[in-house]
């Protein structure tokens, strides 16, 4: 078998430390990558726009929400809120901002740090206020965010449909699409964009969670005044938690708007995008970087495949409402059962199942 | 200063936040007796109203209606203990929590799968043929001459009922022998369980209250706004009412209620034009509590959280 | 030796309730002492007042020279206190290894951008740290149980972890609530040894609430021994065992 870890002897430090610590975890990746990068982007434009893109978006808000829920133990339903800053964010730096200056990969970074910043803003109560009370300021980031952004016209440049379409010239990074001869409007460019920024803040992430800052929100989550009693300042993590976390969610909404929808749009922020974040939070297992991703693939494309199945297998029985309500109920219950069953969600799953087969044929 | 107009305001925002607080009610009973934070409390509103309305609307009587909604509340009520809490009942709140959320999201569905997703209107007037159940207003300046405002009978109607159904929980969470069982589960539920108190028949009669009082809220709020799934949001507002109260005190819901209900209205009446424009009310009643919090944790009347090291 | 600790006239009440009445003692760099006292007697409360968890009423902490009416548990563990629990607080979500590791929070300097890129100083602190960690889990016995999450631990391990998660902080003073609660005779000699040899070899000042007056005896320098909040013996283990007051307090005498 190859799926083993004989032979694999771990001689420093920093070998223990690695990420896929098994050769064959190490083909896999190195072949994954070749597939995201070389491939994918040669599949057919719906696939991407339709599928892809949107994954990449939405998962990366859930890495986002689980660094602050998941290893901080900080309970957020304003990922959407503050989505709608980072969208909002490089729409505007986009547009004011000479172009000589910006470009969009930077104003999606960019708009990041100002979702962070709101982020730790409303982070402050957290500092005083414990457990399900928090929800009171996540929440109030979510309604107020929103509710900024509809009341100020100026940040919509005055569109009165309220909706922005964006436009072409957005897409270009100076002149690098010219240069290249590329399309960067197109779903490619678009996508390897949105994959070379998913792939490099899920790697910062992973690194964090194994990191010194990592443990401190941990230990924030698992006993506060422990880890005060240790010399670990949790204000400090707390706000640090929040900061990264909407920064995450930031650039994702900057995707989401940018490189999936194409429009800026309120109503893609409101209250029960942050729920369905959540939902993947949950159902991937809190506390894995993969596991989040996991947990949007399966959120994001359950209805998806559902209408399928009711258009190919019962001729379109299923119309939008039962699609979403069934959806609802899948959800409803995937979560209750995996937090019975098995609490770490999917990662935990796929955890076992590659622990499974790296003793296989044998059963422990 | 018109007087009489902000008086007007201000019964309007105690009405509201009565409103608020049946909602609340249902909240703190479950947290109280488990520590539990049930969100699917707006959804257990939708699925009890839902299941009325359509009853009603396909000819059943109201008194008919009405009791089969409870028994499915609390047929619901101990399925919900007995699959959903029960096994989860050795792991952290914040698990319980997210399986509420499940839940929630579980019942939202359902509902609307096995009904449907219109809006259904609901007018009990058309039931009970009580006065204050009568749509039509009861104008103050008849009783007290100078108080020229309006109030809709209804909302009586419904400060009544929440009134009544406080009284009646405070009584029975001090003075009955099941509301002390209840009151040392919340505390410490291992320590329940070794002291004889049968857990999971605690947990379940819980349950099954909080739905028949989600029916109840539930159709006092249909009457407002109607039966859809919007009635979940009514939920969403209820949250800084309990996190106002105190998570664990059933006054502190009521109280917070009214504390959101008339703040949340003059906020928008006078403080709309300061920020320059409406759906200010969205973020207020959030923004309150988070005041509140901040300067009190627990909220006004909820128990201070004491850790031990 | 000089004293690392005094504590002088502290009251700690909550409340109605005093939990501390006027106690003061102090503790010789080096030495290892034992508080010991019937249950409720007010040893954690002692311990949580030196370490900053609980403001005194009345009373100061002098630590390293310095006198304080009160401290801040994060500047109390900067200045080289370090502790275990009762009810042991170690972080369930993590395993040995990580419990370990945060307890060199304070010598880790690198940023967070930094350990998020997994670059330079980072790396370097993270492989350091480790080896430190590491020589105290050898020395603790815990090599085959570094990955295992501490909540799958049994409590005696649990504890041992804790003791080295405080251990590694390179602590002046280790403040020891209860170390060896709810082992076994084996387990308990172990950690006798441990402490011990923490003590001897690395000259660790140890306070530590005891209640087995056998470990008591055998290993502490030192005794205080608390009885409704109030001190009523301090002194050596042998001098403590024949004041008639320490005697009464543990039968039962009615005062």
């Amino acid at each position: 078998m190859i799926y083993r870890e004989t032979g694999n002897f771990v001689t420093n430090y920093f070998k223990d430390r690695e990420i896929f610590p098994l050769k064959f975890d190490k083909v896999v990746v190195i072949l994954g990558l070749l597939y995201l990068f070389l491939y994918v982007p040669t599949t057919s434009e719906y696939f991407l726009s339709a599928h892809v893109i949107p994954i990449l978006a939405v998962g990366l808000a859930t890495v986002g929400l689980n660094i602050l829920t998941g290893l901080t133990g900080q309970l957020s339903l304003g990922t959407a809120g503050f989505m709608c800053v980072g969208a909002f964010g490089t729409y505007n730096l986009m547009l004011r901002v000479p172009d000589a200056l910006m470009s969009l990969p930077f104003a999606l970074l960019l708009s990041g740090i100002f979702a962070g910043l709101v982020g730790v803003i409303f982070g402050l109560p957290a500092i005083r206020i414990k457990g399900f009370y928090l929800l009171v300021s996540t929440l109030a980031a979510q309604y107020f965010v929103w509710w900024f952004f509809n009341s100020y016209a100026w940040f919509l440049n005055y569109e009165s449909s309220g909706v922005v379409a964006i436009a072409p010239k957005f897409y270009d990074y100076w002149g690098l699409g010219n240069f290249l001869g590329v399309d960067m409007q197109g779903y490619p460019a678009r996508y390897l964009l949105a994959l070379v920024i998913c792939i490099g803040l899920s790697y910062f992430a992973k690194n964090l969670l194994r990191s010194n800052t990592g443990r401190n929100f941990m230990s924030v989550r698992d006993r506060d005044i422990a880890a005060s009693v240790m010399g670990i300042s949790v204000p400090k993590a707390k706000l640090l938690a929040f900061f990264i976390s909407c920064f995450y969610c930031g650039v994702a909404g900057g995707i989401y708007s940018f490189l999936y929808i194409g429009n800026v749009d309120l109503m893609i922020y409101e209250v029960d995008r942050s729920f369905t974040i959540l939902f993947m939070l949950i159902i991937g297992g809190l506390g894995s970087i993969s596991g989040s991703w996991l947990g949007a693939i399966f959120v994001y494309e359950f209805p998806i495949i559902f209408t399928w199945v009711g258009d190919f297998i019962f001729q379109g029985a299923f119309n939008t409402a039962v699609v979403e309500n069934v959806s609802n109920m899948v959800y409803g219950v995937f979560i209750i059962a995996l937090l019975i069953r098995e609490p770490g969600g999917f990662a935990a799953l796929w955890a076992t199942t590659k622990q499974k087969l790296r003793m296989w044929p044998y059963p422990h | 200063m018109d007087w009489v107009y902000l008086i007007e305001v201000l019964v309007g925002g105690l009405m509201s936040g009565v409103m608020y607080s049946l909602v609340a009610i249902g909240f703190v009973l479950i947290y109280k007796s488990s520590g539990i934070f049930n969100f699917a409390q707006g959804t257990m509103l939708l699925f009890a109203s839902l299941t009325f309305v359509k009853m009603t609307e396909n000819g059943i009587d109201f008194w008919t209606s009405l009791f089969i909604a409870a028994g499915i509340m609390v047929i619901f009520g101990v399925v919900t203990e007995r699959y959903v809490i029960r096994p989860l009942a050795n792991q952290d709140l914040l698990a319980l929590f997210m399986a509420t959320v499940g839940l929630a999201t579980f019942q939202e569905g359902f509902s609307q799968f096995i009904w449907d997703s219109d809006v259904h209107g609901l007018q009990m007037s058309k039931f009970l043929d009580i006065g204050l159940l009568d749509p039509a207003p009861i104008f103050m300046s008849d009783h007290v001459p100078w108080l020229d405002i309006l109030i809709p009978k209804f909302d009586i109607f419904a400060s009544l009922v929440a009134g009544s159904l406080i009284v009646v929980l405070a009584f029975f969470f001090q003075k009955t022998k099941t509301g002390l069982s209840l009151r040392a589960v919340s505390d410490d539920h291992m320590a329940a369980m070794a002291v004889g108190i049968p857990l999971q028949t605690v947990w379940a009669v819980v349950w099954a209250v909080t739905g028949i009082i989600a029916l109840v809220a539930g159709l006092l709020w249909a009457e407002r706004v109607s039966v859809s799934f919007t009635l979940i949001e009514a939920v969403m507002k209820a949250l800084p009412v309990i996190l106002i109260g105190g998570l664990t005190s059933i006054p502190g819901a009521i109280v917070g209620g009214l504390v959101i209900g008339v703040g949340e209205k003059l906020g928008e009446i006078y403080l709309a034009d300061v920020f320059g424009g409406q759906g200010i009310e969205l973020w207020f009643a959030y923004f309150m509590a988070l005041m509140f919090l901040v300067f009190r944790p627990q909220g006004m009347f909820g128990e201070k959280l004491i850790e031990r090291v | 030796m000089s004293d690392i600790l005094k504590v002088e006239n502290v009251t700690l009440q909550f409340g109605g309730v005093k939990a501390i009445t006027d106690i003061s003692f102090n503790v010789k760099e080096g030495e290892i002492c034992a508080v010991i006292g019937p249950n409720g007697a007010g040893k954690s409360s002692m311990l949580n007042v030196i370490n900053g968890v609980y403001l005194p009423q009345i009373g100061t902490v002098t630590y390293d020279g310095v006198e304080r009416q009160s401290i801040n548990p994060r500047d109390a563990a900067i200045a080289g206190m370090a502790r275990t629990f009762q009810n042991i607080a170690l972080f369930q979500g993590m395993n040995v290894l990580e419990n370990i590791m945060t307890g060199r929070n304070l010598f880790m300097k690198s940023t967070w951008l930094e350990q998020g890129l997994n670059i330079g100083r980072a790396r370097e602190e993270e492989r350091v740290n480790r080896l430190a960690v590491e020589k105290v889990i050898k020395f603790l016995q815990i090599e085959s149980i570094r990955k295992t999450p501490v909540s799958k631990l049994p409590y005696g391990l649990q504890k041992r972890v804790e003791l080295g998660r405080a251990l590694v902080a390179e602590p002046k003073i280790l403040l020891l609530d209860e170390p060896m609660a709810g082992m076994n005779l084996e387990e308990k000699a172990d950690m006798s040894c441990f402490i011990l040899e923490i003590n001897k070899e690395q000259g660790i000042t140890t306070v530590m609430i005891e209640h087995d007056m056998g470990v008591v005896m055998d290993i502490s320098d030192h005794v205080v021994v608390l009885d409704y909040g109030k001190k009523i013996g301090d002194g050596s283990p042998s001098e403590v065992m024949a004041n008639q007051d320490v005697i009464d307090a543990y039968l039962g005498v009615s005062h």
